[in-house]
């Protein structure tokens, strides 16, 4: 009986750290702070300033403390490109939690000018317009930072 | 636990920095730098440049006569012992004109300053490059146009963030090349000051510097394996320099071969690491060395190898390589005919030998915006030829860092150069004697 309580505890443990976990990386229901990055901009510059910023938001808060979303429409959404120079740091960013939102409305016309759809970063999330998809962010509270 | 977790995102923040600058595979890979733009984050169309403002001064004393020959005078108008100059001016162009596709990018630029590519003629400015770029085959991009040449890194690096202001004597001779005049044209013997230039004076050329470009098209790439970079690249061009279509039916090759340990991937075309190459240049070219009025052009082997070395982690720098030249070995411009004195049965230059090496140090004095640089180079023209020389060279220098774009560069040079066989003031000695110091100094400025 000793023994069954015992594997009990061991089992709540267990799951209450994998659900902290999840909550983790997912930016945590219990964020102090939701911010979402916009990048519609040509300037390849600003690709880099984005995930600097997500970067640096990220390392004051902690990925427990801070939702970020970053949406990318236009012609930002190079940033998303699958062979895209930033696609080390996308992926490192995805696994502390941050999404990548594109839009599908840029996607559908980009496909128009290069006659196919661009090849996108597996971890780009598409949504329907981006400028919709911050309007619905703004109304869950949400930051909107565009550097 | 915080401290730990902050420590963790501390560990995969830098992995993510380091991991996208290592994406880029761009830092001092010169292949790439030079080539290519970053995937899906190059601009349409970024202007760029630099400016290299000189002033030179030679100390070399004159022949008995009174006499200057070439390497005691300022380049490239060989008028004068001390003089300012806009060596180079050079305006360009780069990025991806579609920015939809990442996989096509383009590289132009012009020179606008005053040295060998726009000297002869006097020309108000040439098209140095002008090339496109296809990375469509993983480990086999092309890239076609007029470009510069994989070669000697001394050379091949890109020129604006040289840390001297001239070249090594066998890069300035052997590897800027001087494609021959169309016709023969006469030696130039030493000249007194003023010099007359009604004839062109001591430079007598038709044609630009090669400038280490050619016309043609290249394949090349790089592999990373771990902390490693393996590249190559095998390219075929004219062999005609700046001159863009080829002047007969023979056609250069190009081959480059090189690996590097990188410490850290940032630091740009300063990334730290350690790197090895080798690399081969072999073609033909028509030379009229006939004094007469027929145009009656020969044809020569010109061949250029070598193998180089870097090591950079601030605040140190190495470097070093060792080269060969076979055939077509520059002898100056007082000879455009390659020949060095042409009452000797010919041959001395058009299928001639020669070899240089060199080794420098870079100190960056830490906590401070200034660089100490040290280098010594030799070479030896025309090996095995009664007028075999000896170059030696010890550079002197320091730059100072105003920010990462600017720099003033001091050089002090000590030249010594003798004809082997022959004594003190005998034969080619009586001019070669009195080659003495240079003193250069520079600001540079890349926009």
């Amino acid at each position: 009986m000793k023994m069954a309580y015992r594997w009990l505890a061991v089992l709540l443990m267990l799951g209450l750290s994998l659900g902290s976990m999840t909550a983790s990386a997912a930016g945590g229901e219990f964020a102090e702070q939701k911010i979402v990055l916009q990048i519609s901009d040509p300037n390849p510059f600003k690709q880099t300033l984005v995930l600097n910023v997500a970067n640096n938001v990220l390392k004051y808060y902690g990925p427990d403390r801070v939702k970020i979303e970053i949406v990318a429409f236009g012609p930002g959404l190079r940033l998303l490109f699958k062979e895209n120079a930033n696609k080390g740091r996308i992926k490192s960013l995805v696994d502390n939690g941050v999404r990548f939102s594109a839009c599908k409305n840029t996607i559908r016309n980009m496909g128009k000018k290069l006659g196919h759809p661009p090849a996108l970063n597996p971890n780009a999330v598409p949504v329907s317009a981006g400028v919709v998809r911050i309007v619905e962010l703004l109304d869950k509270g949400y930051k909107l930072i565009k550097p | 636990m915080k401290t730990t977790f902050k420590k963790t995102l501390l560990a995969a923040t830098t992995a993510a920095v380091m991991g996208g600058i290592a994406g880029q595979a761009q830092a001092a890979n010169w292949l790439f730098l030079q080539g290519t733009e970053p995937a899906g984050a190059a601009p349409r169309a970024k202007v760029w440049g630099f400016i290299q403002a000189q002033y030179q001064k030679d100390y070399s004393d004159p022949n008995a006569s009174g006499g200057y020959i070439p390497p005691k005078l300022i380049g490239p108008d060989l008028t004068t012992q001390e003089s300012f100059n806009v060596f180079r001016a050079r305006v360009g162009v780069r990025g991806t004109g579609f920015p939809l596709d990442p996989k096509v990018n383009y590289f132009f630029l012009v020179e606008f300053g005053n040295n060998g590519i726009t000297q002869p003629g006097g020309s108000f400015a040439k098209i140095t490059d002008a090339s496109i770029t296809l990375n469509h085959i993983k480990g086999a991009r092309i890239r076609m146009g007029q470009f510069k040449t994989p070669m000697s890194e001394e050379v091949y690096q890109g020129i604006a963030i040289f840390d001297y202001i001239n070249f090594t004597s066998y890069a300035g001779q052997q590897l800027i090349e001087r494609t021959p005049n169309q016709r023969y044209t006469a030696n130039v013997g030493a000249q007194t000051l003023p010099v007359d230039q009604s004839n062109g004076g001591l430079t007598q050329f038709d044609k630009s510097v090669s400038a280490a470009r050619d016309t043609g098209i290249q394949v090349f790439d790089t592999f990373k394996v771990g902390k490693w970079e393996h590249s190559y690249s095998v390219m075929v061009g004219n062999g005609n320099g700046l001159n863009y279509t080829d002047n007969d039916n023979n056609k250069d090759t190009y081959l480059y071969l090189s690996t590097e340990y990188v410490f850290s991937p940032k630091g740009g075309p300063f990334r730290p690491g350690v790197k090895a190459y080798v690399w081969s240049q072999t073609g033909k070219r028509l030379l009229d060395n006939t004094n007469d009025s027929t145009y009656n052009p020969t044809e020569h082997d010109r061949k250029r190898y070598g193998i180089g070395f870097k090591y950079l982690k601030k605040p140190y720098r190495i470097s070093g390589e060792y080269n060969k030249a076979e055939g077509m070995i520059f002898v100056g411009p007082h000879s455009p005919t390659f020949d060095m004195n042409p009452s000797v049965p010919p041959g001395n230059g058009e299928d001639g030998k020669a070899d240089g090496w060199y080794l420098d140090l870079g100190w960056y004095i830490p906590g401070t915006s200034w660089e100490l640089d040290l280098r010594y180079d030799e070479m030896r023209r025309l090996i095995d030829d009664p007028f075999e020389t000896k170059w030696k060279t010890t550079t002197l220098g320091f730059q100072y860092h105003f920010n990462r774009k600017s720099r003033l560069t001091v050089n002090y040079a000590l030249r010594d150069v003798t004809a082997v066989n022959y004594g003190s003031g005998a034969g080619p000695n009586a001019q070669l004697d009195g080659i003495g110091n240079r003193l250069a100094v520079q600001l540079t400025h890349i926009f």
